[in-house]
């Protein structure tokens, strides 16, 4: 949905772009621009649902502030949004909309900002999955996961078919599993717990690994039957087995690629971060998905792995996150 | 007998497991915890320690070792003389490696070393998935098209033809594999017409371990 993002000014992101696909992998060293990326997504989600501001009515702005201008895919290609921030505290107030002019300019933005509406970002917490949650809270995943009881109650519930096949997954990957449940934890509030498959004791979600747990998030958004239009989803990685990375991976292609498992819905845009190279040497056959960001002294620039000339050569002699390590892709902490 | 299998992933080494099975023509226990590796290079990296780690703290009486070839060149006839050894082919590299390694290596457990079997997927497992499904994914298809610059298929071409798409998830990869290697019911003669180097080295180092 979002093709491509220009910052100006903005944090370290003083003057850099970056090209968004269906799925998008972010590396890079700590206070690269990964997390700005995210939090502008977050702003424009944020304005984009309050009264609009027309090119024509925004007010004097100083010049050369920070602003981040983003751009979609069709049909709302012809529809230009671009923030204004104050450049003094990087808070970003200001949503300045370009569509065409007319009934059917007025049309593409309200689709628009209806898509726009459905970006979410996640850093899963497990403390704060592994305490019950209010069931009225459970209409969809928060930012930290923290109601991801409810989520799944409520899902069992209204959607059994999605909860069986998120169910039989979480199984299949973790086999020491042989379901969820759940239990009234009291004032209104459930408790997630794991069924083991030998003893078939209950584990409560404050007895699961945190790695379970986010695992079990992630899950909770590859079948969610509603999902959101784009998932920001920070260290995609914490907390997994190098080896289940897979299993990470793929949950997070569900999203991006539904037809490929098999499903109707409309592709979910995802922006992911990690620092694992393990989770990127499962992008040797895809590197267009993964951005590198790279800081050189207090400015960081994006740039997609595929617009490396001599990847392909480099690959043939080391794995993708070795060669990340090493530094000759750059993207790595300054020492 | 006690074989261990050392693959770059879950579907290689499930089609693996029913393949070793065909060419030894009985089952056999598989050592376990299952063995994986990165891809190459890792394979080789990791391949010493993996091999001393069997010798003294296993009951395996052989190690599997199967690799994508990717763009490396492909093992011929002329790499078995006595004593050739290509710089850049992966069946060469790891042969080489069994034999450094076991040199060193003490008899333990009542073995001289852990047999060896190597074999090279070119250039990808789903190559193999394809035999006799698809003639045009031969091993020789894959050399003219090396010799000639132009390969014939890429590794995301093959992934589609066998799983429908280029990012399948691991079930599907998983029960595909099997499903393709099963057309074969035990018979891997086309397997081995089809890909005389990469997999016909491993179904030779395989029955070598018959003989007495």
């Amino acid at each position: 949905m979002i093709t491509a993002v220009h910052f100006r000014n903005f944090k370290a992101l003083r003057s850099a772009a970056v090209r968004l696909e269906p799925f998008n992998l972010f590396i890079g060293p700590n206070g690269s621009g990964k997390t700005s990326l995210i939090q502008a997504l977050l702003r424009l989600r944020t304005l984009s649902g309050l009264p609009v501001i027309h090119r024509h009515d925004v007010p004097d702005q100083k010049p050369g502030g920070p602003q981040i201008e983003f751009h979609f895919a069709a049909p709302f290609q012809n529809v230009r949004v671009t923030l204004g921030c104050n450049s003094d505290e990087f808070v970003c107030n200001l949503l300045v909309v370009d569509h065409p002019p007319g009934l059917p300019g007025e049309g593409q933005w309200a689709g628009l900002r209806t898509q726009l509406q459905g970006i979410r970002a996640f850093l899963f917490d497990h403390y704060a999955m592994a305490v019950p949650a209010r069931r009225s809270d459970g209409a969809e995943l928060s930012s930290n996961a923290g109601n991801l009881a409810a989520v799944l109650a409520r899902r069992r519930e209204q959607a059994p078919v999605a909860f069986r096949q998120l169910e039989e997954d979480f199984c299949r990957i973790l086999p020491e599993f042989a379901g969820l449940d759940f239990r009234d934890a009291g004032d209104g509030r459930v408790e997630l717990a794991a069924r083991l498959a030998e003893r078939k004791e209950l584990v409560a979600a404050d007895s699961l690994s945190q790695g379970t747990l986010y695992l079990l998030a992630t899950l909770t958004l590859a079948h969610a039957p509603a999902p959101p239009t784009v998932v920001c989803l920070e260290e995609a990685d914490r907390g997994v087995h190098p080896r289940m990375l897979r299993e990470v991976r793929d949950a997070l292609y569900r999203l991006s690629y539904p037809k490929d498992a098999g499903l109707e819905r409309a592709p979910v845009q995802v922006v992911t971060t990690t620092h694992s190279p393990y989770l990127l040497d499962l992008f040797k056959e895809h590197p267009e998905e993964v951005v590198l960001a790279s800081k050189s002294g207090n400015a960081a620039t994006f740039m997609r792995l595929s617009e490396r000339t001599d990847l392909l050569e480099l690959m043939k002699e080391a794995h993708l996150g070795d060669l990340w390590y090493s530094g000759i892709l750059g993207g790595i902490p300054g020492e | 007998m006690n074989i261990a299998l050392l693959s770059e992933s879950p579907a290689d080494e499930a089609a693996l497991r029913v393949l070793v099975g065909y060419v030894l023509g009985q089952g056999f226990n598989q050592i376990s915890p299952s063995l994986r590796a990165r891809g190459w290079p890792s394979v080789e990296l990791v391949l010493p320690a993996i091999l001393r780690h069997l010798h003294f703290n296993t009951n395996a009486d052989g190690l599997v070792v199967v690799v994508d070839s990717d763009d490396s060149p492909v093992h011929t006839a002329e790499h078995e003389a006595p004593g050739y050894h290509h710089p850049y082919c992966r069946i060469c590299r790891l042969r080489s490696v069994f034999r450094r390694t076991a040199r060193n290596l003490p008899p333990a457990r009542g073995r001289d070393r852990v047999l060896r079997a190597v074999g090279v997927c070119v250039p990808a497992l789903e190559a193999w998935l394809l035999c006799g499904r698809d003639t045009s994914v031969t091993e020789a298809a894959w050399v003219a098209g090396q010799a000639a610059g132009r390969p014939p298929y890429t590794r995301r071409e093959l992934k589609w033809r066998v799983y429908g798409t280029e990012r399948p998830a691991l079930p599907h990869e998983l029960r595909r594999a099997v499903q393709e290697v099963s057309r074969h019911h035990g018979d891997v003669r086309r397997l081995e017409n089809d890909f005389p180097q990469g997999f016909g080295a491993l179904a030779r180092d395989l029955r070598g371990w018959r003989k007495p």
